[in-house]
């Protein structure tokens, strides 16, 4: 992030609180930058409305990978350098799945990995950016942005306290 | 959880349609007897085969939520006990293949055995006399556990408590080991020794996977026909989602079988495994080859894959409906080249087919509509009515 944003965190103790406020807030119409859980919760999921397509692209993944692992088979063994195997044909076409099974695999695993990574803006060195270092342990952390929250400050505050927050406090990022 | 309280009244339209379609298969079956007596036995052994397939790999299904204590399935348990309870018929059925056994199996044609080295060789294993001691030693075990099993189930019904879920899981781990060893042993005497002289390691636990598939889909076949004329009120696309997943990963698993053991076959080129593909690899049998894998593994694998399609009745119906044809077809590759040697499909096969389907309609119904179709005091049960993900 380049340009400094100052971020409201609310701190929550549990799920259940958490959940309450989270609701609440999406129906005042608070606009909500990021939810920490330390493990997933199918609320917070449908609620932020990050629907992923990487399923989507991981199916297109493999596609790719079995033609191009049959292509590259088949005109190794048949086009570019045919071989007399004990009488078999070239195209021993059911001896190239198994490679294609493992190996597709492998290449919808590498490059399921290369595109989430793009895409969450992560690579190897990359700096952490932790709001709260507690996220990362027991805690549950609502981030809001101040600037396009939606809604005062006082008044969100309240919220969040009135549904069981353990503490709200103001931050900036740099 | 008064409104739980959910009973099936078989309407007597609906049982005289299956008295209807049993009297087809009566007839179908007498028909063909007189007609071809060699296609009426195959079809005898196929139809057989295929419905029993079916209850033991619905009681597989039943005997794993038990094991791995699943909660989204116990509201449903009463359908894989139901279908189990097809057993005993089937025992009676296949005992009855006695008078057929010199038409169906060429290794039980007297004096074969004194002219042919590798049926000597296996005779202390394939004659009749310890044949029928396999199907009675086997459709005994089936039919004292799966009696048990549905007795413990209704005991915990009218009782309540955990000691009858413990008991279930207890029996639940024997019953697994019981099947897989005696369906395994089973499908090699019913389908394998068709072809006495052919070799394959795989084709036993295909067969079971086969029949664990089958099982799972008309398991959530009953139960979406349940759902549809008012019962099951509390079915949801996460239940939907989670009968898909069975169907998904066994398809998979039968085509992972399916072609190792043709891979392996085939690259081995050894001429007694290689053998069975080949007689069966002409006509009608080689476009069955390819019917199978498409029916059995990639429109399943395909059509199940998304999240959408696998929550949807849309979509999982018409799947089910051709893996219940993939069943057949798959059957119909391994008997018809054996036992009748040609490609021959009519009515007769139809009729027979339809005659069992009543039959094993009928008993499922009848069993179904004997107790609440929820179980009452299963412990799981809140967590099946309100399954979310």
């Amino acid at each position: 992030m380049i340009t400094n944003r100052k971020y409201l965190v609310g701190v929550f103790d549990d799920e259940h609180t958490l959940k309450d406020a989270f609701q609440k807030a999406l129906d005042k119409g608070v606009v909500i930058e990021e939810v920490y859980t330390p493990y997933p919760i199918h609320e917070i999921l449908h609620g932020m409305k990050n629907k992923t397509n990487i399923t989507t692209a991981a199916f297109f993944y493999g596609l790719f990978a079995v033609v191009m692992l049959i292509g590259g088979m088949y005109y190794a063994a048949v086009v570019d350098w045919p071989l007399h195997f004990g009488g078999k044909p070239f195209n021993t076409f059911p001896s190239f799945i198994v490679v294609t099974i493992v190996a597709t695999i492998l290449t919808i695993t590498i490059l399921t990995l290369f595109t989430f990574s793009a895409r969450a803006k992560i690579f190897p060195g990359k700096k952490e950016e932790i709001i709260d270092i507690r996220a990362t342990d027991d805690k549950f952390i609502i981030l809001l942005d101040q600037d396009k929250m939606g809604i005062d400050k006082p008044e969100v505050t309240k919220l969040f306290q009135a549904n069981g927050a353990s503490e709200v406090y103001e931050k900036e990022s740099n | 959880m008064n409104t739980m309280e959910d009973k099936l009244i078989v309407p007597q339209k609906f049982k005289n349609l299956l008295y209807g379609l049993i009297g087809i298969g009566l007839i179908s079956m007498v028909a063909g007897f007189i007609l071809d007596p060699h296609r009426a036995w195959a079809n005898y052994l196929l139809n057989n085969y295929y419905f029993v397939s079916i209850a033991i790999g619905a009681a597989f299904f039943g005997a794993i939520q038990y094991i791995a204590q699943a909660g989204w399935s116990s509201a449903f348990k009463r359908v894989p006990e139901a279908m189990a309870s097809y057993i005993p018929v089937a025992a009676v059925f296949f005992l009855l293949m006695y008078f057929g056994m010199h038409t169906i199996f060429h290794w039980s044609h007297e004096g074969i055995t004194e002219t042919d080295v590798l049926l000597a060789h296996k005779a202390p294993y394939l004659n009749i006399p310890f044949f029928f001691l396999r199907v009675i030693l086997f459709f005994g075990l089936w039919i004292v556990m799966v009696r048990l099993l549905r007795k413990i189930s209704l005991k915990e019904d009218a009782e309540g408590g955990m000691q009858h879920f413990y008991d279930s899981e207890k029996y639940s781990k024997v019953f697994i080991f019981i099947i897989a060893i005696s369906f395994t042993l089973f499908a090699i005497d019913m389908i394998m020794s068709l072809d006495p002289h052919w070799f394959s390691g795989l084709f036993a636990a295909k067969s079971f996977i086969a029949a664990f598939l089958h099982g799972a889909t008309i398991i959530t076949l009953i139960v979406i026909i349940l759902h549809k004329i008012g019962h099951y009120k509390m079915l949801n696309r996460s239940h939907l989602h989670d009968f898909s997943r069975y169907i998904f990963m066994l398809s998979i698993v039968w085509g992972y079988f399916n072609f190792a053991e043709f891979m392996i076959i085939w690259y081995g080129n050894l001429p007694e495994e290689t053998i069975y593909y080949v007689s069966r690899s002409h006509g009608a049998f080689g476009v069955l080859f390819y019917a199978n894998i498409i029916l059995n593994w990639f429109i399943p694998f395909l059509f199940l894959m998304p999240r959408m399609t696998s929550r949807s009745k849309l979509f999982m119906v018409p799947v089910i409906i051709l893996l219940m044809i993939g069943q057949y077809t798959e059957l119909y590759y391994y008997i018809w080249p054996a036992v009748v040697h040609e490609a021959k499909f009519g009515i007769l096969e139809v009729g027979t087919y339809l005659g069992f389907l009543g039959l094993f309609a009928l008993v499922v119904t009848n069993t179904l509509s004997k107790a609440s179709l929820v179980p009452k005091n299963h412990p799981y049960l809140e967590e099946s009515v309100y399954h979310q993900f």
